[in-house]
């Protein structure tokens, strides 16, 4: 058997076995942390009704039975995939910019994407399908605007990257400014609290949207890793290697701009998701992406699942937004990492 | 009757004293009173130079003013409501963006939004006082405006009470305290009126929802939850720290509310006309108890909150005024 294959076949084993480990502490974070609010239910009905998947009352009042299935449980399938859809946005910036500190916070793309959903709602009003789309859009423009301005004579270098970020972040911020400023002043204070990112103000039509993309575009990912990991060699590298260069780019590009966009649209801009999750993946489990790609997508949702719990459950009855959470987790962290780097 | 200083007053004082000549002891009275305010008149315009005179605002501080003050600046829409009713629409030079009643208002020169007035507008207007309503703006243009000879007073009604005070305050400030104790007397009554009708009521438990994406609701420092005592209902967030806390839609599922204030259709326009869907199979929307209110009337504490007291006890208790 040639080495080659049967460093597949161990790579293989090593994704399905690390990926089998985390989806089980995502079934376990959906089950523990719908378990927990700023009103208790009881632990035992609950499970049992969950585990009937709602069929079952299990003895739980019709108004737990609605606390439990209408609002917690929806949200913490929000949360996953949203915090799925950026680790896996994230992961796929590092790898084709390859830069650690490519993240869709940080390079202003989620930004992008505010200026979409916001364009969706100030012009189309609550149109479930408008606002993923504008923020698509909007996210697809702040990524090839990014690109565009860090790749210079001696191409995308680091620095560069992260200053074509800031200078998208905040182009993109006074355009935000502005159009807050356009708006009544009964809109502003939601409109605050959703740039942070919140997940309590979601429709239920967008769920299953976000879903479906945060799946489909991980597995994308995933498919295109082998390639990624090519292109982390260099590109006149990966081109020789016979990867089809810029339509590995086009493809990435387009994907991670989907997920940031659908994520964004769904529930405001959660920064440093994209950052931390993909890190602790390479971390923990190298930097081969046929690997790091689906375990920062199933990290991902754990990380925001649980951020999420915390911002409803630590001034209960009050709520904080959960973009606050994660930044207070990610900002030291992405210190720690640009001190090493 | 509006008060007409000096000769207009006069004028007045004659044709009353010949409707009530046959009875003396009235027209003492009216006489007496007459030079009550004769007095007061001539207070207002002292013989030589501008004096000032000390007044405290709601945070304490001492704000001099010129005695006849007859340039103001508003920059809360409350307040603004506040001047007109009292009389003082001429002494009003400049307002907010916000401030879009009384009707009147709009021929008033506009100094920028709440948050961020033009202090070079402000200053152009020449005011001898600017209203403020939130100590947050203080900071920011006090100095600049001192520096100016231009006073800041603060105030910051939380209840009816303080809505009333502030009537007092301002009716004062601008020589207007008769008027001011007219529309506090006829407000008062109002609000007593509503209180009596609801005695023997059972207070009604009411979620007050401010906006439903994300959920917003008021809190124990909101001037509403007051408001909303006074009219049969108990808010089941009166308690939640803060004037208007982010709640979660769980708790107020689980406080099952018998009734839900949508305040919309006034500044907000069509906004917040539905009820948020975590609230759907409430017993307040299952028995068809969704109330929609007029948000500026439940909002501003000014005299138009007399309004939506009266909206809200009628709405909740429709058999107590029948």
């Amino acid at each position: 058997m040639p080495a080659a294959v049967r460093q597949n076949r161990v790579t293989l084993r090593k994704t399905v076995v690390s990926c089998a480990m985390l989806a089980a502490a995502l079934l376990l974070a959906i089950v523990f942390m719908s378990l927990v609010g700023s009103e208790s239910l009881p632990v035992r009905a609950s499970l049992c009704a969950l585990a009937s998947f709602g069929n079952s009352t299990c003895g739980l009042t019709p108004d737990q039975f609605d606390i439990l299935f209408q609002i917690r449980f929806p949200r913490i399938l929000l949360a996953a995939a949203v915090g799925g859809s950026l680790a896996t946005a994230g992961a796929g910036y590092q790898a084709i910019l390859r830069n650690p500190l490519a993240e869709p916070y940080l390079l202003g793309i989620s930004n992008g994407a505010a200026v979409g959903t916001m364009i969706a709602l100030v012009f189309f009003g609550a149109n479930e399908w408008i606002r993923p789309l504008l923020a698509f859009a909007g996210a697809l423009l702040a990524t090839f605007a990014v690109y565009r301005l860090a790749r210079g004579r001696a191409g995308a270098t680091p620095d560069r990257l992260i200053l074509a970020g800031v200078i998208v972040t905040t182009f993109l911020s006074s355009v935000i400014i502005f159009v807050t400023t356009l708006m009544d002043a009964t809109r502003i204070r939601s409109f605050t609290f959703w740039l942070l990112g919140d997940l309590s103000g979601m429709s239920r039509g967008i769920l299953p949207v976000t879903i479906v993309i945060a799946v489909a575009g991980a597995l994308a990912l995933t498919l295109h890793a082998r390639s990624l990991n090519l292109l982390m060699l260099g590109e006149r590298d990966a081109f020789d290697l016979g990867v089809e260069v810029s339509r590995v780019r086009v493809v990435v590009f387009v994907v991670a701009s989907l997920l940031v966009g659908s994520s964004v649209a769904a529930s405001g801009s959660v920064g440093y998701v994209g950052l931390v999750v993909p890190h602790l993946a390479r971390l923990s489990l190298g930097s081969d992406n046929r690997i790091s790609i689906p375990a920062a997508a199933l990290g991902g949702a754990v990380f925001v699942i649980v951020a999420d719990t915390l911002a409803r459950t630590v001034i209960a009855p009050r709520e904080l937004p959960v973009g606050a959470i994660t930044a207070l987790i990610g900002a030291p962290l992405f210190i720690y990492l640009l001190k090493r780097a | 009757m509006p008060f007409v200083p000096f000769c207009g007053y006069c004028y007045s004082l004659v044709l009353l004293a010949g409707v009530i000549r046959r009875n003396l002891q009235t027209a003492i009275c009216a006489l007496l009173l007459a030079a009550t305010f004769a007095c007061t008149a001539t207070n207002h315009s002292p013989p030589d130079g501008p004096v000032t005179r000390i007044l405290t605002d709601d945070l304490g501080r001492t704000v001099s003013l010129p005695v006849k003050v007859d340039r103001v600046i508003s920059l809360a829409p409350n307040l603004t409501e506040i001047v007109f009713a009292v009389g003082g629409g001429s002494q009003l030079v400049g307002r907010t963006s916000y401030c879009d009643f009384p009707p009147e208002v709009k021929s008033v020169a506009e100094v920028g939004d709440t948050i961020h007035p033009s202090l070079e507008k402000m200053i152009s207007l020449k005011p001898q006082v600017v209203l403020v309503s939130t100590a947050s703006q203080l900071e920011v243009f006090t100095q600049q405006l001192q520096n100016q000879n231009i006073a800041v007073f603060v105030t910051d009604p939380h209840d009816l009470e303080g809505v009333f005070r502030t009537i007092q305050q301002i009716g004062n400030m601008l020589g207007r305290r008769e008027q001011a104790a007219i529309l506090e007397q006829t407000l008062r009554y109002r609000t007593n009126a509503i209180e009596q009708a609801l005695k023997q009521k059972q207070p009604v438990r009411v979620f007050y929802q401010l906006s439903a994406e994300p959920l917003y609701t008021a809190g124990h420092d909101a001037f509403v939850t007051d408001l909303m005592r006074r009219a049969g209902a108990i808010s089941v967030t009166a308690e939640v720290p803060g004037a208007w806390p982010k709640y979660s839609s769980e708790s107020a599922l689980a406080a099952k509310p018998e009734a839900i204030i949508l305040p919309t259709g006034g500044s907000m326009g069509a906004a917040n006309a539905t009820v948020t869907e975590a609230l759907r199979q409430s017993p307040a929307v299952l028995q068809g108890r969704v109330y929609k209110i007029n948000d500026d009337h439940l909002v501003r504490p000014g005299p138009r909150a007399i309004d939506g007291l009266e909206e809200m006890a009628h709405a909740l208790h429709p058999d107590a005024f029948q």
